[in-house]
């Protein structure tokens, strides 16, 4: 546990934004607990970003309340000791120093200047504390940051696409860095289109699309929510079709010699495939995953191609084609 | 409500704009010294030599101001606000201090506070430049020193005000760069052709107010038209006020996206 008692907790209740004629999001409601990771999903567009401003103060909700242990971020007295965030566009005066920049912050905040030797150690950006942010790169931004959102060694973190720019290593340091403040009491919420990345990080999910949440809980629980499925490659697709369409509910055809059967396994299509005397090439059971959980529910792809979602996950993520999943409904 | 104003002082520090903004300072004072000891004998002869009536050794007590230095400090206030909008770090900033009223008087303080240094610098620059230049010129110091007393006061005062004239511009137009265009604009050009077609509104504009603050280093045929050095500095600081209060309304008050 960490030294302050345990951290508090984040509540969204009936928010609502809009900007103009745009409804960002509508009737939002959530909660986030202490001492576990929330990852906050959807589509790009979704309202994550507007809602996570919304909950910093730094845009006006239309309507209801988003609170860190009950109070406005606005009425928090000294807010960076207990809140740090990493928003999406952070930025940096590019002629000001690193350095510069944290003692900028912790002046502002009132916080000991001896954090910031603390945080750039931290972060792992000590040796290029005097070098001028201008010349970072994504990572180091990134990373510096992550740093600012620690200054104040605050119980709640809050961090929008915090992966976003890290190679591999800084991606698995960024995770043992969150498991290592949620261990420790602390609120860590944290936006992210990487799929493959929270999977493997956070405990509880909060799902949102077109503004409206779409699912909340912990990941298990939803994870088992959604069924199993079945990828068959064979060259008599059309006949594998007629053939279990009266058996399973979902079946897609994702390119002219593969299927896609869901709520089946192996074992069920295995002895049919025999008795039909059908050719297959491959019957591959498909594990749910988070990013299944994630197109299930908010019937769309996380990163529109292109994004570092569609190209530098590739190896790790499901063999799923994601073009394939066109006909979830959104709950 | 000082550690923000000293946070917003080293923000200030650690960026080049306002330091470039004080080496033009300095220069345009040198400009204003070696003026200050041109003389006009006639039509095609101009004579180099110490000054020696009040009016020209005030000049040169105040060299910052007879070109237009003040209008320097000006852009530091622009500086201290726009910055935050032309490189995104609002929201760093915000997130700090929430409470944006508080960020605005911080900002507004601390560019007083720079415009303090750069009246300084310019005296500097005076004692430096002036003072050796006066001697050579076998002019007199004490002659020179009788008129710093008249003079200063009036100097901090003009660049103090104009600085808030600038975060008032800054925070009402949010562009560094239409801020600048705007106020220089208006002080040089708009507001010259006023003062001549209008005088008795142009008297009331913040260059002629800025002149009423350091009324001392006008030409005495001018003087009677500006308005009273207290006045002046309550009309300047007005105009520097009114902008700030509009920008705290508009500008500072708007979602952060």
């Amino acid at each position: 546990m960490r030294a302050g008692g345990a951290a508090p907790g984040i509540e969204v209740a009936g928010l609502s934004k809009r900007f103009g004629a745009v409804r960002a999001i509508t009737d939002l409601e959530f909660r986030v607990e202490p001492g576990r990771i929330t990852g906050f999903l959807g589509p790009n567009g979704a309202g994550k970003t507007t809602t996570l401003r919304i909950l910093l103060g730094l845009v006006d909700a239309t309507a209801g309340r988003a609170t860190i242990g009950g109070r406005r971020y606005r009425q928090i007295p000294r807010p960076l000791h207990e809140v740090g965030a990493l928003l999406e566009s952070t930025s940096f005066h590019p002629a000001r120093r690193a350095r510069d920049h944290l003692r900028v912050v912790a002046r502002a905040g009132r916080i000991d200047r001896s954090r910031v030797g603390a945080v750039l150690e931290l972060v792992g950006l000590r040796e290029v504390a005097k070098r001028r942010v201008g010349g970072f790169s994504m990572g180091m931004r990134q990373r510096l940051g992550l740093a600012t959102a620690l200054l104040g060694d605050p119980g709640v973190l809050v961090l929008d696409e915090p992966a976003n720019g890290l190679d591999p290593q800084g991606m698995a340091w960024l995770r043992e860095l969150l498991r290592y403040f949620a261990n420790e009491g602390r609120t860590v919420l944290v936006s992210s289109h990487l799929l493959a990345e929270m999977s493997q990080t956070i405990d509880d999910v909060v799902i949102i699309s077109e503004g409206r949440l779409r699912a909340t809980g912990p990941l298990s629980t939803l994870t088992g929510q959604v069924r199993s499925s079945v990828r068959v490659r064979t060259p008599d697709a059309e006949r594998l079709v007629d053939l279990l369409r009266p058996r399973f509910g979902a079946i897609r055809r994702l390119a002219s010699d593969l299927i896609s059967v869901e709520g089946a396994s192996p074992e069920q299509i295995g002895p049919l495939l025999a008795e039909h005397r059908i050719v297959i090439y491959e019957l591959v059971s498909q594990q749910t995953d988070l990013e299944s959980v994630f197109l299930s529910i908010t019937g769309s792809a996380p990163g529109a191609p292109g994004t570092d979602a569609a190209r530098g996950q590739g190896a790790q993520a499901p063999p799923v084609p994601a073009t394939g999943w066109t006909e979830s409904p959104p709950s | 409500m000082i550690r923000l104003v000293r946070s917003e002082l080293l923000k200030l520090r650690t960026t080049p704009g306002p330091w470039v903004v004080l080496a033009v300072t300095l220069l345009l004072t040198a400009l204003g010294v070696v003026l200050s000891f041109l003389f006009q004998k006639s039509a095609h002869h101009v004579e180099f030599l110490a000054p020696t009536t009040t009016y020209r050794l005030r000049q040169l007590v105040g060299a910052g101001i007879t070109v237009g230095g003040e209008w320097m400090a000006a852009i530091l206030g622009i500086l201290c606000v726009t910055g935050e909008f032309r490189h995104k770090v609002m929201t760093t900033t915000l997130l700090a201090e929430p409470r944006r009223w508080r960020l605005v008087v911080a900002k507004s303080a601390a560019s007083v506070l720079w415009s303090v240094y750069y009246s300084v610098a310019s005296l500097a620059m005076v004692a430096a430049l002036g003072i050796p230049l006066l001697v050579a010129e076998h002019g007199s110091t004490t002659a020179l020193w009788h008129q710093v007393r008249p003079v200063v006061p009036g100097l901090f005062g003009s660049f103090a005000l104009i600085a808030l004239l600038g975060v008032g511009m800054g925070t009402l137009l949010k562009n560094q760069i239409a801020a600048v265009v705007v106020i220089l604009a208006t002080s040089f050009i708009i507001e010259p052709i006023l003062v001549g077609v209008l005088p008795e509104v142009g008297r009331w504009l913040p260059g002629a107010a800025a002149a009423a603050v350091s009324g001392h280093l006008a030409r005495p045929e001018f003087r009677s038209y500006l308005l009273s050095w207290w006045l002046g500095a309550i009309v300047l600081a007005a105009w520097g006020l009114v902008p700030v209060v509009v920008g705290y309304f508009t500008t500072f008050s708007r979602d952060v996206t």
